[in-house]
């Protein structure tokens, strides 16, 4: 059973290397065959893995095993080690199953693409760097994944090399990624301090770190950090709306159904530490919630098709966020999970519009597709009324299980729940708004002449992912059904018991409420979008400044110019001004040349005369011996 | 222990020793100026040796075998590189050997 764990980690492993040696020898779809074949190794390994501890007692599904010892200074040890328990086999099922799919995709999505290989090769080094990541039995070897992930979503995002602004998101995503892993390097020095151990067993059940203890909020402090830069929930969420630029299919596999979500499951893998220090999860709840409601505004008037997806991808994990900080852990990981397929649904099915439309990204040049692709428009309604939590899609049943924990977790989670509710409201309205303009309507000149379609809208290799992903979405929330059965939280609970369950009245109350917001939200993009209507125009004429700061998503970029580039480039400029040039190259130069005039006067001691040079040697050793004389 | 004193020996080595330097110094023609040196090697062996006899020990007598062995290596050198200049139909004078000026 360990061994179909190692299986399933090394295979993407595998496929990389054989990639990169096959270089031109191998054609470009066997490199996609390669990728997701490898992928669908891993899944099948889940599978098998999933199945072995299906069948153990709920408390005894922990195994881990150690290849070789990695690291070692003085008495720590840090081995090559894998877990393997109900947590870590719900994240290698969803990464490696969703993953599957997504490079499939890929195959036909970058069919054509120069440099197809070196694209399989990194989405494959990706799913093994995440499998690492969920799959890693310490926290060092689960920074190395958490590290990987970040190295590889910056090749995959920054892939089209020749496009400028490819290359300074994928630069954006790195630099601050880089700062969530320096907190999260921080918080494992404090704990290896502390505990002198890596393990997640020992530092779990260490009683060292004393709850609500400095060092356990500084603990818990550090692990937020690396969690909310890799989720990219707020403050640090910038880089994920300009990680679009990458490949459609990138977005789908690390913006939307794993990587992002890594946070939700660094904190349900640390629970034990978060609840050590209780305000600090507290903090991630409200991060979680203050994004809900961020990212939900902003998406309202993007007008880039993936920008718009993205930016309600923030706003999914902002739910999780809520979750996870409120304890809810099994909600939170349901989410994660009905989230991946919806989201990567949502992505695909967009990508194959952009696709069709000469990789045209902008929706206000779109519109009346849904005739024109009836399969994609049919895939799209459904991830859209999944995103919008609408019974009985997948998304309804995963939010309303957050939704009603948070409503049962006293005054912070009714705060939580209120943002969560409004952010149902906002989740509606965008999403409709993005399907009405795309679909509906008339289409546009730009649409009717770049429309070109193939068998199967984008083409029977991208097509039959989506199908399943669209299955998924629509049955993937009956795992856990209210009042019915809970079969996530009783899967997860062994690993992270949750603190807040989805029950009782205030389930009912939470429901309805939801559910009324999300048809209003919906009702509301008719009314605007769905139809010729002037009141998007005459709300915008109304509120300039509201209209302005939406599209200036919140001013977070230009905060983060002011704050820390213009500082640093005005420092640079200075010191390049009236350090650099005078100081050093003036003075480089004046060395140089002062040098030279010094050995070109030296050069002419060198007359080229023997009988010279043997004067000078016989008048040394004449001077030498007056002085030898002199002194003795 | 008959005949002059180490200190004639040695008024005659400094004597040679000043001629070859001189010869050395003045002459052009490159052989002249290895025979001066030469002349300036045996100054030394003169010397070595005469304070050997005076000590009565051998080490200067070695030391003077050493630098026969020496001076026959370099004449065989400085020799070879005389012919060599001369191949190249190089007027032989050492003034006019002066491609290494700075």
């Amino acid at each position: 059973m360990i061994a179909a764990a190692w299986i399933a980690l090394f295979a993407p492993a595998a496929a990389v290397v054989a990639i990169a040696l096959g270089g031109t020898g191998i054609t470009r779809s066997v490199a996609g065959f390669l990728a997701a074949g490898s992928a669908l190794v891993s899944f099948v390994a889940s599978v098998v893995v999933f199945a072995v501890l299906l069948g153990e007692n709920p408390d005894e599904r922990t195994h881990s095993s150690t290849l070789w010892t990695w690291l070692s200074a003085g008495d720590l040890k840090i081995g090559a080690e894998i877990q393997v328990d109900p947590l870590s086999v719900f994240m290698m099922l969803v990464v490696s199953g969703v993953g599957f799919l997504i490079l499939a995709y890929a195959v036909g999505y970058m069919n054509g693409d120069a440099e197809e290989r070196r694209y399989h090769a990194y989405k494959a080094l990706f799913v093994f760097s995440m499998l690492l990541l969920v799959e890693a039995g310490n926290l060092v070897l689960l920074l190395a994944g958490w590290g990987m992930v970040g190295l590889s979503s910056y090749l995959l995002i920054n892939f089209w090399h020749q496009r400028a602004t490819a290359v300074a998101a994928g630069k954006k995503a790195f630099i601050m990624n880089a700062f969530g892993d320096a907190t999260f390097v921080l918080a494992i020095f404090l704990l290896i301090q502390r505990t002198g151990s890596v393990e997640f067993d020992a530092v779990f059940r260490s009683d060292v770190v004393e709850h609500g203890s400095t060092a356990s909020v500084l603990i818990a402090l550090g692990l937020l950090g690396g969690a909310v830069a890799k989720s990219a929930q707020v403050p640090l969420h910038t880089w994920l709306p300009d990680a679009m630029e990458g490949p459609t299919p990138v977005s789908a596999l690390i913006h939307a159904a794993t990587m992002v979500t890594a946070g939700v499951y660094l904190i349900a893998r640390t629970n034990v530490l978060f609840e050590l220090a209780p305000d600090i999860q507290d903090l991630a709840g409200i991060l979680g919630g203050v994004t809900i409601l961020l990212a939900g505004l902003i998406a309202l008037v993007q007008t880039d098709i993936k920008r718009v997806i993205a930016y309600s991808t923030m706003s999914q994990i902002g739910y999780m966020f809520v979750a996870v900080g409120l304890g809810a852990y099994g909600s939170g990981l349901f989410h994660l999970m009905t989230h991946a397929f919806f989201k990567a649904l949502l992505f695909m099915a967009a990508g194959i519009v952009i696709h069709a439309l000469s990789d045209e990204q902008d929706i206000r040049r779109m519109g009346g597709l849904g005739r024109a692709m009836p399969f994609t428009y049919r895939v799209f309604v459904v991830g859209a009324l999944s995103l919008a939590a609408i019974p009985p899609f997948s998304g309804f049943f995963s939010k309303d299980s957050i939704l009603g924990a948070a409503a049962n977790a006293g005054t912070l989670g009714w705060i939580l729940w209120t943002a969560g509710a409004i952010g149902a409201f906002l989740t509606a309205l965008y999403t409709f708004r993005l399907l009405f303009i795309v679909f509906w309507g008339e289409m546009t000149p730009f649409a009717r002449e770049h429309l070109h379609l193939k068998r199967f809208e984008g083409g029977l290799a991208m097509a039959w992912p989506v199908a399943i992903l669209a299955v998924l979405s629509f049955f993937g929330g009956w795992l856990q059904v209210p009042w019915g059965w809970d079969l996530v939280n009783e899967w997860i609970d062994p690993v992270a018991q949750s603190a807040a369950e989805a029950t009782g009245a205030t389930l009912v109350f939470s429901v309805l409420a939801s559910l009324a917001l999300a048809v209003a939200g919906i009702w509301l993009a008719w009314r605007w979008y769905g139809r010729p209507s002037d009141v998007p125009e005459r709300t915008r004429r109304r509120l300039p400044w509201a209209a302005r700061t939406l599209e200036r998503k919140f001013y977070f970029d230009e905060a983060y110019d002011l704050a820390f580039y213009e500082p640093a480039s005005r420092k640079a400029i200075f010191l390049t001004q009236y350090v650099e040039q005078p100081l050093f190259l003036a003075s480089l130069g004046e060395l140089g040349s002062s040098v030279r005039a010094a050995s070109r006067r030296l050069s002419s001691l060198q007359t080229g005369y023997v009988r010279e040079y043997a004067f000078a040697l016989a008048a040394g050793v004449a001077v030498l011996a007056i002085v030898f004389i002199l002194v003795t | 222990m008959p005949g002059p004193g180490v200190a004639a020996y040695l008024i005659l080595s400094v004597i040679l020793f000043a001629t070859g330097a001189f010869g050395v110094l003045i002459r052009r023609s490159p052989l002249i100026v290895l025979l001066a040196l030469e002349i300036m090697l045996n100054a030394g062996n003169l010397a070595l040796i005469a304070f050997a006899r005076q000590t009565g020990t051998g080490t200067g007598q070695i030391f003077a075998l050493t630098v026969m062995v020496v001076a026959a290596a370099e004449a065989v050198v400085g020799l070879g590189l005389i012919v060599a200049v001369s191949r190249r139909h190089v007027e032989l004078d050492v003034d006019k050997l002066t491609t290494l000026r700075g």
